[in-house]
């Protein structure tokens, strides 16, 4: 657990990391990976928030 | 225009699928909803609070190539404009296809008035270039 990551800077590349994810359109579990994204030429955006059932 | 969304925090997918279900404000979300307990990714993005484990208000747009071109983070208690996202995520695909044009302040959508090719003729001349009365621009 000692591999913290670093900061990536803008004009950087951002290191290749997978995330488990809910999907509401399928109603499943599933993950998302930044590899899959580059391989379909996929813009992203990431949008981070503090926490579930709050006020968002 | 080839993007997806993806809401993160470092709660887990079962919890991302409980308030999705529970929270009738959420009924018509469509985005994937991303779980970082360990918040290492939130780490990767300068966003995870050690203090209370949890991710602040950032919003990152990340090239096909997986080129970092924006971010914006906000504390706590101030929400983001989606419009303003908008425009910044459009003005990158645009720039992106015209390499040679950069897109300033007030620049909203296709068609909005670049500045092309910005180089030594340009410096101290801004506002000419923008009313588009600089000779040569």
């Amino acid at each position: 657990m000692n591999d913290v990551p670093v900061t990536t800077k803008l004009g950087h590349k951002v290191p290749l990391f997978e995330l488990a994810t809910y999907d509401p359109v399928k109603g499943d579990f599933s993950k998302f990976s930044l590899a899959e994204q580059l391989e379909r030429k996929r813009w992203t955006i990431l949008f981070f928030y503090p926490a579930d059932f709050t006020f968002v | 225009m080839g993007c997806d969304v993806v809401t993160v925090s470092t709660d887990t997918q079962f919890v991302h699928l409980a308030w999705q279900r529970c929270e009738k404000e959420l009924a018509a979300v469509k985005y994937p909803m991303a779980a970082d307990p360990t918040g290492n990714v939130s780490r990767m993005f300068g966003v995870h609070d050690e203090a209370s484990g949890l991710a602040l208000r950032g919003t990152f747009i990340i090239d096909p190539e997986g080129t970092l071109l924006n971010s914006e983070v906000n504390f706590y208690n101030l929400g983001r404009n989606i419009d303003e996202l908008l425009r910044k995520f459009k003005a990158n695909v645009y720039m992106k296809r015209k390499a040679n044009e950069v897109c300033p302040s007030k620049w909203k959508d296709e068609g909005d008035k670049t500045l092309v090719d910005p180089g030594a003729k340009m410096v101290g001349k801004v506002h000419e270039a923008l009313q588009g009365e600089l000779q040569g621009a």
